[in-house]
């Protein structure tokens, strides 16, 4: 009777260790499916969503972990939609005057000198540190008809209303800088902050303490936060914009709202009839 | 307790005896119920989305019948105030069937809350100790009220019929005081049912002190409009006889309800449209549209001339004192207060949203339905309930008769 | 506690009643400071180990599964009455239930308000520029209804578009009151910033437009809310950081609050929520973004999933043009409450005494 009893208890023990390594084939199987899947998608195209504005920062989207996103894009306007991790890419901010008080670490910016490598390129083949020939000797703005070639939008530069010009932000001879007025030191595109706020003061307040600007992360006022610089959402060649001046270059909305029960269309909206 | 199990076996025996003309309407009823608890399936199957109410306007069809109905058992009152405190002949004869008008519109209302909600599955929450009844909320106030109006007139009418099948005589001591007391509770379930609208800020349309008047003047007008017609049906259908001294009462009272509720209308369309502030929107949709949508402006305007058309008649001494032509003002009054209080109140309150967004209601199948469904069910159980009572008065059904 | 002193980012981990793992934000990254790496990766092995189990067991007998948790979770009681056990109980029947419909595993949390912590919401108007980004990450966010049939698509909050309207020499002969005679002329009346006039479902190729202004609406989680008075059955009430919620298992839906709400915040599930899987964001809070049944009432909760656990709200997160701002308004320091002490600030519909936690302001 007792090896009775042993037999079974070693039989079913062998079931059951039989049963788990079919169960865990099955779902490493399953794991190595679900995890082609994307990956083939991956492949193919990987999803990159524009964050605040087109033409700024952008993310690739992956996983962070099964089935959590580090970021969801719109399927119609390709913009980042939700933030899965808010701190993806991110370097401290580093030291700026008048936020020593922020706790180490806890402010972090994405840098974006990698997407505008652009300007690295510029800095090695023509503004290599050298002044080039014909470069003015005044500050006055000129026509430079090699740069207007390459980027039709400084022709129309919308920003100080003709007052200011290239050389008023680009380091004269370090490209991949901007000017600091005080001496040469000069200032990276990851902290356009440093030199924007040399106009709008009031803005740079506002931005440091947290109510100008995007800040995304935690929203304590210690904690960690992923700051979002000048730049990643204004244009600095396109702030006015004509006449919309509000700052911010169009794009396109997400869709409307689905139409109630019983309305075939909204154009009643746009309608106002009333006598008032 | 012989005596009750007797009642019960005589009244239903009585109530389920019945001519051919008899079973073919209340068969006609049942299959209209049918469908109503077919559709009320789907409502709890696949939500209310087989209606036609959307977030924006989510409160339709059943709301607008359910303040309606409450008008109407309210309306009841009517018969019973002149009744026991004018000591009126005619009305003292035909009070109990007042009080039985009055059950059947409570159990409509009730049967349309369960059709307005999305969860009538957990109804119990509103229901202690299980649940947790709300002081602050005008909608466990109207509950409240509307339960303690229906249990009242249960007492009152069925105590009324009991004494007069035993042949016994009515206990004034307990009596008299619970009918009063069901005569101001009548005021009360209207003026509820008018606070539970009227006490949003959020719904401008509705947000006046002149709400709980206008439903009464409303529900006196509508409910003895019902009466006088089921007066009529009953006198002619029945050995019943309803004096015309009752009747000619309740039409001098469906007038001057009426008149009053005309003129509280036209007082709230001169100072809404006066002035025309964003405040009138609502009332405006509902007179000429709002943004090119119209889709309530006939509603409106056929209540309105359905209401003044009946008011004129009600003046004429030619209809008002024809037993004839009487009903055609009344079936005036009624529908036109119907569409005036239901759709043409309901509705409007929510276009535009609070914050501005015009759309419209189209009431679906389903809906529409629903409502007639409810409505069957109480011309079915009127009709079961005035037969019993009309047979108990006659002497028909009679502790001991029999046997 | 001084006003300084702002709540942990991750207060989760402190209380033995709450998840295995902060369910915090939708990013486990957001708490991982405080924990170890390591931590955090063992943690996660067992739960996705038990997870694992736990689907497998739900798949076997599904079906039971979820009738014997809908069941039960018809029972229960209203959710502030529970003690912590039975809102123990709800949760882990709730965290089974959707983990076996949703096919992963989806956390339930149930974290109270932190001490010291008042939400207050603060949106420049100014700079809206009426793209919608923040309606979409709500619904990214909070498992709305995403259904084609109409009313089974839901979004929290609307982005009404106001023309600016103008004043010109042609119409200087036109409007109030045409035709009366009384007052002729002189009026070039266009709707100019009418808020009954707007539009919600503009759709230009882009935003913002020359002739528009946008202003975004949502729950303005009221200090006197009027939903909450109304409420039959007290299954909507403001919780102790100021956000007024929703128990979704105790509504009856009788949308009593959708009638009394002045700014529309409401919405009601028509239909079963149509949410598909892939979709579906698995960190949930009872009182938040859990899946919602048909029949009864949602609105905005700024998103207490994240905020409970010191993140910002999604629609904050999203907005590109940081219109949104979001904190404590009991810490001098936070967004919020520099905006209110710098700012012009307006509440929407002031004179209803409703005294929103959610402010408009403008540079």
């Amino acid at each position: 009777m007792k090896k009775l009893a042993i037999y079974t208890l070693a039989a079913a023990l062998c079931g059951s260790a039989l049963y788990a390594v079919s169960a865990v084939d099955k779902a490493a199987e399953q794991a190595k499916e679900a995890a082609a899947a994307p990956a083939e998608a991956a492949a193919k195209e990987p999803l990159v969503c524009f964050e605040s504005r087109k033409g700024a920062s952008e993310i690739t989207q992956k996983e962070v972990k099964p089935g959590l996103p580090n970021v969801k894009c719109s399927p119609t306007t390709g913009a980042a939609l939700w933030y899965g991790d808010p701190y993806e890419g991110t370097v401290p901010m580093g030291k700026m005057p008048q936020m020593a008080n922020l706790p180490e670490g806890q402010a972090v910016v994405r840098p974006r000198t990698e997407k505008l490598n652009l300007v690295a390129m510029c800095a090695t083949a023509c503004h290599n540190g050298v002044v080039p020939p014909g470069f003015p000797k005044h500050k006055k703005p000129v026509p430079i008809p090699t740069m207007e070639g390459m980027l039709p939008e400084v022709k129309d530069f919308q920003h100080g209303r003709g007052a200011i010009w290239c050389l008023d932000c680009h380091h004269a001879t370090k490209r991949d800088k901007l000017v600091d007025h005080y001496g040469d030191p000069s200032i990276s595109f990851d902290q356009p902050q440093l030199l924007c706020g040399k106009c709008h003061g009031d803005k740079l307040r506002d931005w440091r303490d947290g109510i100008h600007g995007k800040r995304i992360g935690e929203f304590a006022s210690t904690g960690k936060k992923r700051w979002f610089t000048c730049t990643e959402c204004h244009n600095p060649h396109n702030v006015q914009d004509g006449e919309r001046n509000r700052g911010f270059a169009q794009l396109q909305p997400e869709p409307a709202p689905q139409l109630p029960k019983g309305m075939k269309d909204a154009r009643h909206e746009k309608l106002h009839p009333i006598p008032h | 307790m012989k005596q009750l199990t007797r009642f019960a076996a005589d009244y239903v025996g009585y109530v389920l005896k019945g001519g051919t003309k008899f079973y073919a309407w209340m068969g006609s009823l049942a299959v209209l119920m049918i469908g109503m608890m077919y559709v009320f399936y789907l409502q709890n199957t696949e939500g209310l989305i087989v209606t036609g109410m959307t977030s924006q306007i989510h409160d339709g069809l059943y709301f607008a019948n359910l303040v309606f109905l409450v008008g109407v058992a309210a309306g009841a009152v009517t018969i019973v105030f002149p009744a026991y405190v004018y000591h009126h002949e005619g009305m003292h004869k035909v009070a109990v069937l007042g009080e039985m008008l009055a059950i059947t519109a409570v159990i409509m209302v009730m049967m349309f809350v369960f059709a307005h909600m999305g969860r009538p599955d957990r109804l119990w929450h509103m229901i202690p100790p299980w649940g947790i009844y709300s002081f602050s909320s005008m909608l466990g106030w109207d509950v409240l009220v509307l339960n303690g109006y229906l249990f009242l007139n249960l007492v009152c009418g069925f105590y009324y019929l009991w004494v007069k099948y035993t042949g016994g005589q009515v206990n004034k001591k307990w009596f008299m005081p619970l009918v009063y007391i069901a005569i101001v509770w009548a005021l009360s379930i209207h003026t509820v049912t008018a606070f539970l609208i009227s006490t949003m800020p959020a719904r401008p349309m509705w947000f006046h002190s002149m709400m709980p008047i206008r439903f009464i003047s409303t529900a006196f007008a509508a409910g003895p409009a019902l009466i006088i017609l089921i007066f009529m049906i009953v006198r002619n259908n029945t050995k019943f006889w309803v004096d015309d001294s009752a009747i000619k009462l309740l039409a001098t009272i469906v007038t001057w309800c009426l008149g009053i509720a005309l003129f509280l209308t036209m007082s709230e369309v001169v100072v809404e449209l006066y002035a025309r502030t964003e405040h009138a929107n609502g009332l405006y949709y509902l007179m000429f549209g709002l943004h090119g949508l119209t889709n309530l402006v006939p509603w409106f305007w056929s209540a309105v001339v359905l209401m003044v058309g009946a008011f004129i008649l009600f003046l004429m001494p030619r209809f008002r004192n024809d037993m004839k032509l009487l009903p055609i003002p009344c079936v005036m009054a009624f529908a036109g207060i119907w569409i005036e209080k239901g759709m043409g109140l309901i509705v409007p309150g929510f276009i535009p949203t609070p914050i501005g967004e015009v759309t419209e209601y189209y009431p679906s199948f389903v809906e529409w339905l629903l409502t007639l469904g409810i409505w069957a069910f109480g011309f079915f159980i009127l009709t079961i309930l005035l037969k019993g009572a009309i047979g108990i008065l006659q002497g028909e059904i009679k502790y001991g008769a029999a046997k | 506690m001084t006003p300084n002193e702002t709540p942990q980012a991750c207060p989760a981990q402190e209380q033995p009643a709450g998840c295995p793992v902060p369910p915090a934000s939708a990013d486990p990254a957001a708490c991982a400071p405080k924990t170890s790496r390591r931590d955090f990766l063992k943690a996660g092995g067992t739960l996705s180990l038990s997870s694992l189990m736990g689907a497998g067991a739900l798949m076997a007998q599904s079906d039971d599964a979820h009738a014997a948790a809908e069941w039960a979770e018809h029972f229960q009681k209203n959710y502030r009455l529970m003690t912590d056990k039975e809102k123990d109980e709800a949760r882990l029947r709730l965290e089974k239930r959707y983990s076996a419909e949703y096919g992963k595993k989806v956390t339930v949390d149930t974290t109270g308000p932190q001490p010291g912590v008042l939400m207050g919401y603060a949106l420049n108007i100014r700079k809206c520029i009426g793209c919608r980004r923040c309606v979409h990450a709500c619904v990214e966010e909070n498992n709305q209804s995403r259904g084609k049939r109409p009313g089974e698509k839901i979004e929290w909050i609307q982005v009404l578009r106001m023309e600016r309207g103008e004043f010109s020499k042609e119409r200087m002969n036109q409007g109030y009151p045409e035709g009366l005679g009384i007052q002729v002329g002189g009026n070039a009346y266009t709707p100019a910033g009418q808020v009954l006039e707007g539009q919600y479902h503009y759709n230009p190729e882009t935003v913002p437009e020359k002739d528009a202004n946008y202003m975004p609406i949502a729950c303005m989680q009221c200090e006197k809310p009027p939903c909450v008075k109304v409420c039959p059955v007290r299954t909507t009430y403001r919780e102790g950081d100021g956000v007024v919620v929703i128990d979704y298992n105790w509504c009856i839906g009788c949308r009593m609050c959708m009638g009394a709400c002045p700014y529309w915040a409401r919405r009601f599930n028509v239909a079963n929520p149509v949410l598909p899987k892939e979709e579906m964001n698995p960190v949930t809070h009872y009182l938040g973004n859990r899946p919602r049944m048909r029949g009864v009432v949602e609105k905005c909760h700024w998103c207490l999933q994240r905020s409970r656990h010191g993140r910002y709200p999604a629609c904050v997160e999203v907005c590109p043009v940081g219109a949104r701002k979001f904190g404590n308004l009991l810490d001098p320091n936070s967004e919020v409450s520099l905006v209110l002490a710098r700012k012009n600030v307006f509440r929407l519909k002031a004179e209803l005494n409703t005294f929103p936690k959610f402010f408009y302001f403008y540079d």
